[in-house]
């Protein structure tokens, strides 16, 4: 009785799903697309964004309330030369900013916020020297060997900073400026050049570093003398589940983005993989539309017939089959041009788009 | 901290989070906003000035404790540091003074080519003779994938150098990068010769300060550590220049090679390989300078300080199988260090147990003064409460960790003559190491397992050795095996290195000598028969006989090798109060090196 029971509701829904199919099908098709829909404007998104109440905000308190027992074991391995490197889900800006206010007062800490798309590293480390001459001009002993009044750091070159900030000055080897970098890993220091300026940084005997890591491939930025000479990190993970509100604040919201704009940069490395023929398909398709920007587009006989002229397809099948490879990478879309022809266009801006020939033409 | 000042450092590239807390007078903040910030300082110092002086006695006496630690975690870490960088310095001696000799056979070859250094500095300089100017260069094959590890070996071949006389300027390979170019890697030579650093690098410059009075005697050395890392083409056109200013500034070029010696061959094209005159040098290989590492550090003990068997077991997997480099390998011991003296709350006593002279001295005083919390505390540990009849006095206390002492050294003696007798199969001491730390583990270990349960743990590790030197694989018994199988030379050699190991520990020092004299015996008979004329037939059977005593001296080494293993081969873990001494806690280690998995 049950089992037959159940079968009849498998039956009736089954024939539901198909009836509503049946239907559906027959009904006029909506005319709207999901590129219609109206997305929220970016300033509201993000004004409601930050009004959202943060969950588990007792639970987050008495988390990381248990790491300040740590504290002292930082210290401790600071002062032995470590650097410390934080892992874990979630921001770790505050809990590292809390530790450095509270156990680490006897010594100058600067803070770089390398979330920030752009950072300029000579203007951090003249910064750094500067905190570091500050604080042994302090702690200066009337009979030690201090130097005299030099050029003004801003004007020094790099290396003379990294020779400063590690020469021996004082006797007491425990005068140092601690570094702190909120996500070492982010896009401003991602650079094989500031990474291995921070790690010659890292690497002075006045020198500490505190850092954090939210890219799961960060420890590719660095060989092992970096890891093991320079930096010489200490790992501790320490989740802390606190939103990413400073670190987000650059980055397009997922919600107002719509998913159409393509990076350049992800273009470029798709491109290079290409065969050099279809390179140079996609050249004359960014040229056109470099040269007339308000046109919707290239009319893909037009891109048939420039092709043809420079010999780099020798049929039809030929370029259908190029469009088609940089149309499953998302690098062209086709739109209707007024005159009721099909135009390719390439998504990105014009800046974009200059970058990117000038990527692949190198 | 203010709300605003708050939001609006995020958004700054950098700026300070606060000054040290010493400085009384607060800073201005000078220079454009956008480049400084400072948070109010005074609620945070008042805070902490009021920790510091009101302070009850107990944060006192452990603010006290903490700060005897770090003394002590300072002071085995920069004499465990020292051992390392004399061992490796050792190693590499010979090679030094081969390529100082090297170095010296050169100059004198450019020196006696009777070109004169005139105080003008061309900028192209006429080759006054046909034939090439040829760069002499050596070439040092470190047969080390892992660069990182001859780091320190490059610089200490330009402190050699340096020592003897020579002008050296170390470069690495970003100074030969594409970025810099040519003139990075001239500003940096420059830089270490001139000690200024100069926008405009260029090689007159170097040639004007050669001809100056007092340099240009001495040779010029530039040591490029990692060949294959730099740019070819940098690498080249740099070349190229020096040779062409060999008359001026006679450069002799030493570069470190990790793959195969052919590697120039690879980088450079031909034409910059004629300009090289090329001689080879070998550095001693990885395994040699773990292995002597090992020896200094964790064998010897230079500082008192020790690993477990599992701490010893993960340093070793994870040189082995992941990381690979020296480099490592000492810093996870760092790390282990540092756990150590920041978690044991008696850690501080290893300072004054191994490293102090006057040991002995400071117990006596000390120990009458020790806190009963402390006391507490120790005779608390888990390796001491099996023995719960000892009163807890600082004398005992003194006496058991002086006893600790006396344990170690034996088991130190014994894995030495484990290992020369292991060199004979080329055994490396890491593994043996490994093994010898292993210790009784009661009902879980494999020695129980192989020869059933019940055993009292009095003689627990006894019958684990017993296992270790019964058990084919193990590379105990391989040791063993193999002063069995030696010829009478060889033995002989083994028993006088034996001989001088075990100075310190009487008992078996004199067993080692009662060895000796047999074997003198043995050969003082067979070289009388020697001497004398006897038929052939007779030889033969005089030279069994002569063989079968062999045997049997082979045999009675090899048994007191066993008695040394069963008798004073006590791993740490199995001494009361190791824990002291003894750093145990992998997981931390692990974590801490390299992340969680």
């Amino acid at each position: 009785m049950e089992g037959n029971y159940g079968e009849d509701e498998e039956f009736g829904f089954a024939r539901n799903y198909f009836i509503a199919k049946e239907l559906g099908g027959s009904g006029k098709k909506s005319s709207r697309k999901l590129s219609d829909i109206e997305l929220v404007d970016e300033q509201e998104l993000r004004a409601a964004a930050r009004s959202i109440e943060s969950k588990h905000e007792k639970e987050i308190g008495s988390l990381l309330n248990s790491y300040k027992s740590l504290y002292p074991k930082w210290v401790f391995e600071l002062r032995c030369g470590f650097g410390l490197l934080m892992y874990g889900f979630g921001s770790k800006k505050a809990l590292i900013e809390d530790f450095a206010s509270t156990a680490l007062t006897e010594c100058a800490v600067l803070v770089i916020n390398g979330y920030l798309q752009s950072i300029n590293i000579k203007q951090a480390v003249t910064a750094i020297a500067e905190a570091l001459w500050d604080q042994l001009k302090t702690r200066r002993t009337p009979s030690g060997d201090f130097p005299k009044v030099q050029q003004p750091f801003n004007s020094r070159s790099m290396d003379d900073l990294l020779a400063f900030m590690d020469g021996s000055h004082s006797e007491k080897n425990d005068c140092f400026v601690c570094v702190v970098i909120h996500n070492i890993d982010g896009p401003g220091l991602r650079d094989s050049d500031t990474q291995q300026y921070l790690a010659r940084v890292a690497a002075c005997s006045h020198i500490r570093m505190v850092a954090s890591i939210d890219h799961v491939n960060a420890p590719l930025l660095w060989d092992k003398k970096m890891v093991h000479t320079q930096f010489n990190w200490c790992w501790y993970h320490v989740p802390t589940f606190v939103p990413y509100k400073a670190e987000g604040i650059f980055y397009p919201l997922i919600l107002a983005h719509g998913g159409t704009a393509q990076s350049a940069k992800t273009a470029a490395i798709v491109l290079q993989s290409l065969t050099p023929n279809a390179q140079s398909v996609f050249k004359v398709l960014a040229e056109h539309q470099l040269a007339h920007p308000d046109e919707e587009g290239m009319p893909v006989n037009n891109l048939y017939s420039i092709c043809r002229e420079r010999f780099l397809v020798s049929s039809q099948i030929t370029l259908n089959s190029h469009l088609t490879e940089f149309k499953d990478h998302e690098l062209i879309k086709t739109r209707r041009h007024s005159d009721g022809q099909d135009c390719l266009y390439i998504p990105l801006a014009t800046e974009a788009l200059e970058k990117l020939l000038q990527d692949i033409s190198q | 901290m203010a709300t605003p000042d708050h939001a609006e450092n995020d958004l700054q590239p950098f700026f300070v989070l606060h000054k040290a807390l010493v400085q009384k007078s607060e800073r201005k903040s000078s220079g454009s906003r956008k480049i400084r910030r400072r948070i109010e300082l005074s609620p945070i110092s008042a805070k902490n000035a009021e920790k510091m002086e009101i302070g009850t006695g107990e944060e006192r006496d452990d603010h006290h404790y903490e700060h005897l630690r770090m003394e002590a975690f300072n002071f085995v870490w920069s004499k465990i540091e020292s051992t390392i960088k004399d061992v490796l310095r050792n190693i590499n001696l010979n090679v030094f003074n081969e390529i100082h000799r090297w170095v010296c056979e050169s100059f004198d070859a450019i020196k006696s080519c009777g070109t004169t250094l005139t105080k003008a500095t061309h900028s192209y300089p006429i080759v006054t003779d046909a034939t090439f100017r040829q760069l002499f260069t050596g070439l040092v094959f470190t047969k080390n994938m892992e660069f990182v590890d001859d780091l320190m070996t490059f610089e200490e071949l330009g402190l050699h150098l340096k020592s003897h006389g020579c002008h050296v300027a170390n470069l690495s390979s970003i100074d030969f990068s594409a970025n810099n170019g040519i003139g990075g890697c001239l500003r940096s030579l420059l830089r270490q010769f001139l000690m200024v650093t100069l926008d405009a690098a260029d090689i007159s410059i170097l040639a004007s300060w050669y001809s100056d009075q007092g340099n240009y005697n001495k040779p010029v050395v530039v040591i490029i550590d990692d060949m294959e890392r730099c740019c070819g083409s940098v690498l080249s056109d740099f070349i190229l220049m020096l040779s062409e200013w060999a008359v001026k500034v006679p450069v002799i070029l030493i570069m470190g090679v990790a793959t195969t010696l052919d590697a120039p061959r690879n980088i450079l094209p031909s034409n910059v390989l004629q300009h090289l005159h090329v001689s080879k040098f070998l550095l001693g290989s990885p395994s040699e300078r773990m292995d002597a590492i090992v020896e200094a550090v964790l064998v010897r003990l230079c500082s008192g300080f020790c690993v477990g068997y599992k701490v010893a077991a993960f340093m070793r997997n994870y040189f082995l199988r992941q990381d690979g480099t020296l480099t490592s390998f000492i810093r996870a011991l760092k790390i282990a260090c540092v756990e150590h003296f920041s978690s044991e709350p008696l850690s501080f006593m290893l300072k004054a147990l191994f490293v102090e002279e006057n040991s002995q001295g400071f117990w006596s005083e000390e120990h009458a003064l020790f806190p009963e919390e402390m006391l507490k505390y120790a005779f608390d540990l888990p390796s001491c409460r099996r023995n719960n009849t000892e009163e807890r006095t600082g004398e005992n206390l003194a006496h058991d960790l002086s006893e600790l002492k006396r344990l170690q050294k034996c088991w130190s003696t014994t894995v030495l003559c484990l290992y020369e007798a292991g060199k004979y199969n080329k055994i490396q001491l890491l593994d043996l190491f490994c093994e010898a730390v292993v210790p009784c583990l009661g009902n879980s270990t494999a020695s129980n397992h192989h020869l059933g349960s019940g055993i009292s743990s009095s003689s627990d590790h006894s019958i684990h050795h017993q296992y270790l030197i019964s058990e084919k694989c193990s590379f105990i018994c391989q040791a063993i095996r193999k002063v069995r199988d030696l010829p009478v030379v060889l033995l002989y050699q083994l028993l006088k290195s034996w001989e001088k190991l075990t100075e310190d520990v009487i008992e078996i020092h004199d067993k080692v000598k009662e060895l000796q004299s047999l074997l003198k015996f043995e050969n003082g008979k067979s070289l009388k028969q020697d001497l004398t004329n006897i038929p052939k037939r007779h030889t033969s059977r005089s030279h069994l006989n002569m063989d079968k005593d062999s045997k049997v001296l082979n045999e009675k080494a090899a048994r007191l090798m066993e008695t040394m293993v069963r008798d004073y081969m006590q791993p740490v873990e199995c001494i009361p109060f190791h824990e002291i001494v003894c750093f145990k806690n992998v997981d931390k280690l692990q974590s801490e090196s390299w992340g969680e998995d």
